[in-house]
């Protein structure tokens, strides 16, 4: 039986991991999101929610980091985090057979 | 001869009490007749008329003064069909309503539902963004003049509004009951710029510190202003073509009524119109029997209402919450806190039973009922336990059916606990009893009471049936259930005995004692305004009374708590007593100590009600003395108490009882209206008015 | 300074005991109560609810009764207190509504107090424990006093009440006790281990002098004292009452049952959700003034069969500053959200709520710090940041069922904006105080609506925030306005609430000015992390417009309505910051909003419309980030969002450089 991940996410019960809006297989249970694109941009790209500059306030760079489905472009995963910082954000949901 | 009326409109039935010089009194009720209530307000008149046994038309040329409860203004707010208002306020705060003081999103829930966080949500925005519009000006806390008002923007800002669709316009300024001067002249600019417009300035409507409320206030006032206006003038007109001389009076939440000409201008006032009418029962009677404290419970058949009379006089609140916004509005604390019969009793997927709070409302309603309703409630179970008699429901009007009953019961509580029919029914009563113990228990707590100092007065139709119960877990000394002549209409009963009450406020924060003159100045404006509207009320008043109030706080502490005033002018030593009444009530009410005096008093805001007495009292008429004991009409099986199970008990019929009788639990008794229950342990008498009085040697 | 290890600290590094252990420490020097398993089984449906909904009462009736004795504005406008009714061992059967982090660690108070102050002075009838110590727990930081009763009945430690409240000021370098300098914890208040300070009933005096000689205002603290004497003595009183018409037996067997029932709801929720882990990331930047660095918490949560294992390995070490938590911090802050999130159908008995949870962390990290790093801020710091993660990770794991996920919230308001004003009010009058306005802050965006906008924050479901004319009475300054902020929640298919703003210039002061202590993160990274695609809420942003022209305009007849319509120099203020403002200098703080969920480019346009006319987004908000287009009537143009929403989809992901235009 599959499961839904998310709001965008699908596993069956192989573990393969799908999109739910265009069905391309995007990973796999221990990595959802691994062909997923992922684009790194400046904080800002946002929107206006980012009022200032990261810069004002460190040193370190900050950017914003999101992961699409590669075919239908829905955006799965959004972060603004310390550029120098791999991406905490993972999950694993367990295979059930059927 | 000369007649009072009350006339009770709630959304099931409307109650009509007369009463003459005499002492004669009669009462009858008649569904209720939504969307246009007028209707059943004409047939319950004619009815009463019947009952007396005179003409309609002469009823009413005799009629002093109808008091009227109406549930319009309050239906109006909660269903949403009101007056298209447009809001009007200082710029850079037209976000106060939206913001609610983010307490909008929890106000008013149980804490079932506040404990479901997620799932909680702010109302509907009382006005949509396209009709607000920000006002260039600004007045400060001293009610200074910072910023002048732009008055070609507002005359702008007010076309717009109109031509967005607005009906009516509500002002609401910051610190503008300090200084009005900016909301009246905004008010000038309304009347030329949208000529007919009802407008409400918040300066007059509640004049009181706290922008969001006010502004909440002023604008509902807005929405039901109109409404009410036009339920009452066709009404009016229809009742003087049938005859009638006399004064309309509308029962305000206050538990005081106005005249129907004043009412619109301050309709919200009116939103607590048909709760109050019980507890102002509770206080004549009261004044009647000699008691000086009382917790007035009321059980019908949807909502369980508690509110409290200390000293002969309602406890009153200068604030409530309705669709989880706050409002200024004095009136009787009458607090919901159950579902009443209506109570759905449920197993919760850890096994576990609860009742309430959700409620099978007026529909589908109980399981008895036969109207569909499939989940037991309370009513089923009072059924089931024996207590109610399935053929003298409302007076054999509802015959109820005990099958669907155990069916409900059985169904969702007694199979998935493993429990017997009786043993979950005898469980749900415990259980709803207990839980209204410790209701009741926080509504007197929390007012600084001890519920050991009150006597309990219980009616609506299920309440008599429970009571005993949790009187005797919250150990009140004895407990009242008004039977009698006026035990059908109790309500109508208060109004018709309710006097007129207006009550002035106006802000004025500063700290405490400030300079004598500043004090008796602002009590001196009040009271002159409350001399003008006494005067266009259009009616004799057999005495006026007036009572002051101030609202004063520790500075530190954000409390304010109404501290009585003497009347009269005040010098420095009087103020000081003030200043100590305060500190006593802030003990009172918060405990020994609590007090921060170090940090000084302040003084919020000065309050004056006037009450002009009635000439016409109601008297409540006595009923016959008894000759022999009681005799039980019938006998059959009940289970009042879990510790007994069920036992034999005498059924007696109110009808045939007379002042002095004595009845020994168990016991039920069945009057027209509801049912007595009277567990093994109590004792019920029957007083000289047809009351019945019950005591209890153990819980 | 570096932080460096204090010898003789380690008796206050406090670790939940389990029951065994108690017991044995306590060995026979006080008599626990206990009651049967016989006795928990054999409760009938009847008297379970009827003890139960009054154990409930009573607690409620706590709360009341702080609430009204208390004189600190937090506690009484804001809710930031709790109270609780613990077991003999001091396990919690019953927490209140109000700041649920503060009561989850009351416990570990209890319990600690029992294993060390058994013997010796010993705990008898009529003691009362005040404690501050957040090592030991009772509290998140030193501002968070708790103070916890054993009720004796029969000669037996039946159960344990406590109150737990903000206490606006405990000494050390700053008022309000927030010191933004603060490296470590020998700046800050000094924490209190658990002292018993009410004994057979009497205050000792003592005792008490030493407590209220490290304030400010000590009065104010004495009378906190005061409504948390009289808490535990209301509670006191019904539980006895309730002890002697069921019998201590039952009434214990009640407690044992809600937990136990609590810990088997949760447990039975648990398997109905599919097994795995999910893992984030919860960021603070500054950790003390001056500082500009970025720290993490990073949290695994792991949910097999119906336990959940939350592994915070890799979260960074503790640093010099005032941000850090202990491990009372780490695991108060993972309750609001666990009582929230699963429990909003069930007792909220924490007691039986975490035998259902493991947790995992390294002594030494930034939350789960050790003696002495500073702690000042631990409540809305590193205690909040874990909230954040743990909201993070409990979301994505309810996420996957379809009824579950109807009670999942993305991050709320991602930190507390504290804003200490403090100086010479209008009357002449002293004054210091924490401007309350973020408590509004938004809440985070639910699978199938919108986050509730200035809907407050995770920990505390009935906080509220003062009128502006009631702070414009007390207080001596003017808000230009106080409103909801435009895009400031997370965009998503559903949008996070938004959070707002205030802005105001000191006004009629005697002095002509007020201080300021800013101690406000989340200006370098917005810290409400979005879901499913949805995207964080807006950044911290806190401006101090230096020498303005508000009084010519105001004299002019306008009031600015942005900050662009003022002339003066603007000063972004760092996290931590500590300054004067004088007479024409504009203050303006900005908090934050709840994070978004799902992606934007498929919300409903009408939805986005809506939100454009209430001030929710801007026109720019609403096109970039919603890629809606409107028509010159301001209607959705259904059409060219079709074609903005396909290209934007491309640019968005690097496919396409040029720039889409509306
Ligand atoms: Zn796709």
């Amino acid at each position: 039986m599959s499961v839904f991940i998310d709001e965008n996410l699908s596993q069956d019960d192989t573990g393969s991991v799908a999109c739910r809006h265009c069905t391309t297989v995007l990973g796999v249970a221990a990595h959802p999101l691994r062909d997923a694109r992922v684009r790194v941009t400046a904080p800002q790209t946002a929107g206006p929610s980012v009022r200032a500059e990261a810069s004002h306030f460190t040193d370190r760079e900050v950017v914003l980091r999101q992961t699409f489905c590669p075919e239908c472009l829905t955006l799965l995963q959004s972060e603004i985090v310390p550029a120098d910082e791999p991406s905490s954000r993972s999950r694993s949901v367990k295979v059930v057979g059927a | 001869m000369a007649y009072v009326i009350g006339i009770d409109i709630g959304g099931t039935f409307t109650d009509a009490f007369v009463a003459d010089e005499s002492g004669k009194v009669a009462g009858t009720k008649t569904p209720s007749t939504p969307p246009d209530f007028s209707e059943g307000f004409l047939t319950v008149l004619d009815e009463l008329a019947a009952t007396l046994g005179v003409g309609t038309g002469a009823l009413l040329a005799d009629t002093h003064y109808i008091v009227h409860g109406t549930t319009s203004t309050l239906n109006a707010l909660v269903t949403g069909d009101v007056a298209t208002v447009g809001f009007l306020t200082t710029r850079g705060h037209a976000d106060s309503i939206a913001i609610m003081n983010l307490e909008g999103r929890y106000a008013g829930l149980g804490a079932d539902q506040v404990q479901d966080m997620v799932r909680t949500d702010k109302p509907k925005p009382l006005v949509p963004p396209e009709l607000v519009r920000e006002l260039d000006e600004r007045i400060d806390h001293k009610g200074a003049v910072i910023v002048e008002l732009d008055e070609e923007g507002t005359r702008m800002a007010i076309r717009e509004l109109v031509s967005a669709g607005a009906q009516a316009i509500a002002v609401s300024l910051l610190w503008s009951f300090r200084n009005p001067a900016h909301e009246q002249r905004v008010g000038e600019l309304v009347v030329e710029e949208a000529p007919g417009a009802y407008v409400a300035l918040s300066s007059d409507v509640s004049p009181r510190i706290r922008e969001y409320a006010r502004s909440a206030t002023t604008i509902m006032n807005t929405q039901v202003g109109p409404r009410l206006r036009d339920y009452l003038r066709p009404l009016e007109v229809e009742l003087r073509s049938r005859g009638f001389q006399g004064s309309l009076l509308v029962m305000q939440g206050s538990g005081g009524c106005v005249d129907s000409s004043d009412a619109p201008s301050r309709a919200i006032t009116t939103i607590g119109s048909v709760l109050t009418g019980g507890v102002v029962g509770c206080t004549r009677l009261a004044a009647e029997l000699g008691h000086r404290n009382v917790i007035s419970t009321d059980m019908g058949g949807t909502t369980f209402l508690a509110g409290l009379v200390v000293d002969g006089e309602p406890v009153s609140t200068t604030s409530t919450v309705l669709n989880q916004y706050q409002l200024n509005v004095p009136m009787v604390d009458v607090r919901t806190i159950g579902a009443g019969g209506g109570a759905i009793a449920w197993v919760d997927n850890g096994g576990n039973l609860h009742v309430g709070p959700r409620s099978a409302g007026a529909r589908p309603g109980p399981a008895c009922y036969g109207d569909g309703g499939t989940e037991p409630t309370v009513t089923d179970v009072d059924l089931l336990l024996g207590i109610v008699n399935p053929d003298n429901f409302l007076g054999g009007r509802k015959q109820l059916s005990k099958e669907l009953a155990a069916e409900a019961v059985r169904m969702h509580i007694a199979e998935p606990l493993g429990l017997s029919v009786d043993d979950a029914c005898a469980a749900i009563y415990a259980i709803q009893n207990a839980q209204t113990a410790d209701l009741v228990r926080k509504v007197v707590v929390t007012s600084g009471h001890d519920p050991r100092d009150f006597v309990l007065y219980a009616y609506g139709g299920a309440g008599p049936m429970h009571c005993v119960s949790y009187a005797a877990d919250l150990e009140v000394s004895e407990v009242i259930v008004p039977l009698g002549p006026t035990a059908a209409v109790f309500s109508a009963y208060g109004l018709a005995a309710s006097d007129i009450v207006l009550t002035v406020e106006l802000s004025s924060p500063t700290n405490f004692p400030p300079e004598p003159a500043e004090f008796n100045g602002a009590f001196f404006q009040l009271r002159a305004e409350l001399e003008d509207r006494l005067a266009a009320q259009r009616l004799r008043f057999a005495d006026v009374e007036y009572r002051s109030e101030a609202d004063l706080r520790y500075t530190m502490q954000l409390a304010e708590v109404a501290t009585p005033v003497p009347t009269g002018d005040l010098d420095a030593a009087g103020l000081d007593g003030v200043g100590t009444a305060f500190g006593q009530r802030y003990e009172q009410l918060y405990g020994k100590g609590s007090g921060f005096a170090e940090a000084g008093l302040q003084l919020i805001t000065y309050r004056t009600q006037a009450v002009g007495v009635l000439p016409i009292r109601p008297k409540l008429g006595e009923v016959g003395r008894s000759e022999g004991d009681a005799q039980p009409t019938s006998r059959r099986r009940v289970f009042l108490d879990a510790r007994r199970g069920w036992q034999e008990a005498d059924i007696y019929d109110y009808r045939v009882l007379a002042a002095g009788h004595e009845l020994k639990g168990p016991a039920v008794v069945e009057a027209p209206t509801t049912t007595v229950a009277l567990p093994e342990g109590s004792v019920g008498r029957v007083d000289r008015l047809g009351n019945l009085v019950i005591r209890y040697t153990q819980a | 300074m570096p932080v460096f290890p204090v010898a003789g600290s380690e008796k206050f590094a406090n670790q939940p005991a389990s029951r065994e252990e108690t017991l044995r420490a306590v060995g026979d020097s006080v008599r626990l109560h206990d009651v049967d398993h016989a006795v928990v089984d054999a409760l009938d449906p009847l008297t379970y609810e009827v003890v139960r909904h009054r154990l409930t009462s009573i607690t409620e009736e706590m709360g009341e009764a702080l609430k009204r004795m208390s004189g600190s504005v937090v506690v009484t406008d804001c809710n930031d207190f709790d109270a609780a009714i613990m077991d003999e061992v001091g396990d919690v059967v019953q927490v209140g509504l109000y700041n649920t982090e503060l009561a989850a660690s009351l416990d570990m108070a209890a319990n600690w107090t029992l294993r060390n102050r058994s013997r010796g002075r010993g705990i008898n009838p009529g003691d009362m424990f005040l404690c501050n110590d957040p090592w030991v727990g009772g509290g998140l930081h030193q501002n968070d006093t708790s103070l916890f009763a054993p009720l004796f009945v029969d000669g037996e430690l039946f159960c344990w009440t406590g109150a737990v409240a903000h206490q606006v000021d405990l000494g050390g370098a700053s008022p309000g006790s927030w010191s933004v300098g603060a490296t470590d914890v020998f700046w800050e208040s000094l924490p209190t281990p658990p002292v018993k300070i009410v004994e057979a009933g009497e205050i000792r005096e003592d005792i008490e002098d030493v407590w209220l000689r490290r304030s400010r205002v000590p009065k104010l603290v004495a009378l906190d004292l005061r409504a948390k004497i009289g808490a535990n003595n209301v509670a006191h009183e019904r539980l006895r009452a309730l002890c002697e018409k069921y019998g201590a037996g039952v009434v214990k067997a009640v407690m044992r049952r809600t937990m136990d029932d609590a810990e088997s709801r949760l447990r039975a929720k648990l398997r109905e959700l599919p097994d795995g882990s999910w893992t984030s990331v919860a960021h603070q930047d500054s950790a003390r003034a001056g500082d500009r660095g970025i720290y993490k918490i990073v949290l695994k949560l792991t949910k097999d069969g119906d336990k959940l294992v939350f592994d915070f390995t890799g979260t960074d070490p503790q640093v010099d500053g005032l941000i850090n938590c202990t491990f009372a911090g780490l695991r108060g802050g993972i309750m609001p959200v666990l009582l929230t999130m699963l429990c909003g159908d069930l007792p909220w008995a924490p007691g039986g709520i975490y035998r259902c949870i493991e947790i995992i962390s390294e002594p030494g990290t930034i939350n789960n710090c050790t003696f002495p790093s500073g702690i000042g801020k631990a409540s809305v710091a590193s205690a909040w940041a874990t909230t954040n993660v743990a909201t993070e990770c409990l979301a994505g794991m309810l996420d996957t069922h379809p009824e579950h996920r109807k009670r999942l919230m993305s991050v709320c308001c991602g930190t507390w904006d504290f804003a200490l004003l403090a100086g010479v009010d209008q009357r002449g009058g002293g004054f210091v105080t924490m401007l309350c306005d973020s408590m509004a802050g938004g809440l985070g965006a639910r699978s199938d609506s919108d986050g509730v906008d200035t809907g407050g924050l995770a920990c505390i479901p009935m906080g509220r925030v003062a009128d502006v004319e009631m702070n414009e009475f007390a207080f001596p300054m003017l808000y230009l306005w106080r409103r909801e902020e435009p895009d400031s929640g997370g965009p998503g298919r559903f949008r996070g609430g938004v959070g707002a703003s205030s802005c105001f210039v000191p006004h009629d002061s005697p002095i002509g000015g007020v201080h300021l202590v800013v101690s406000a993160p989340g200006k370098a990274l917005p810290l409400a992390s979005g879901l499913s695609g949805g995207l964080p809420a807006g950044t911290q942003h806190d401006v101090l417009l230096r020498g303005t022209d508000v009084a010519a305009q105001f004299a002019a007849g306008r009031i600015p309505g942005s900050l662009t319509d003022l002339a003066g120099d603007a000063d972004l203020l760092p996290a931590h910051h500590e300054t004067d403002l004088g007479p024409d200098d504009v203050y303006y703080t900005h908090w934050q909003g709840g994070g978004g969920y799902g992606d934007p480019l498929l919300r409903a346009p009408a939805a986005v419309a809506s939100d454009l006319r209430a001030h929710k987004v801007s026109q720019g908000g609403a096109e970039e980030v919603y890629g809606v287009v409107f028509g010159a009537d301001g209607v959705v143009d259904e059409a060219a969002t079709t074609t903005r929403r396909a290209a934007l989809r491309r640019t968005r992901a690097g496919l396409d450089t040029e720039e889409v235009t509306a």
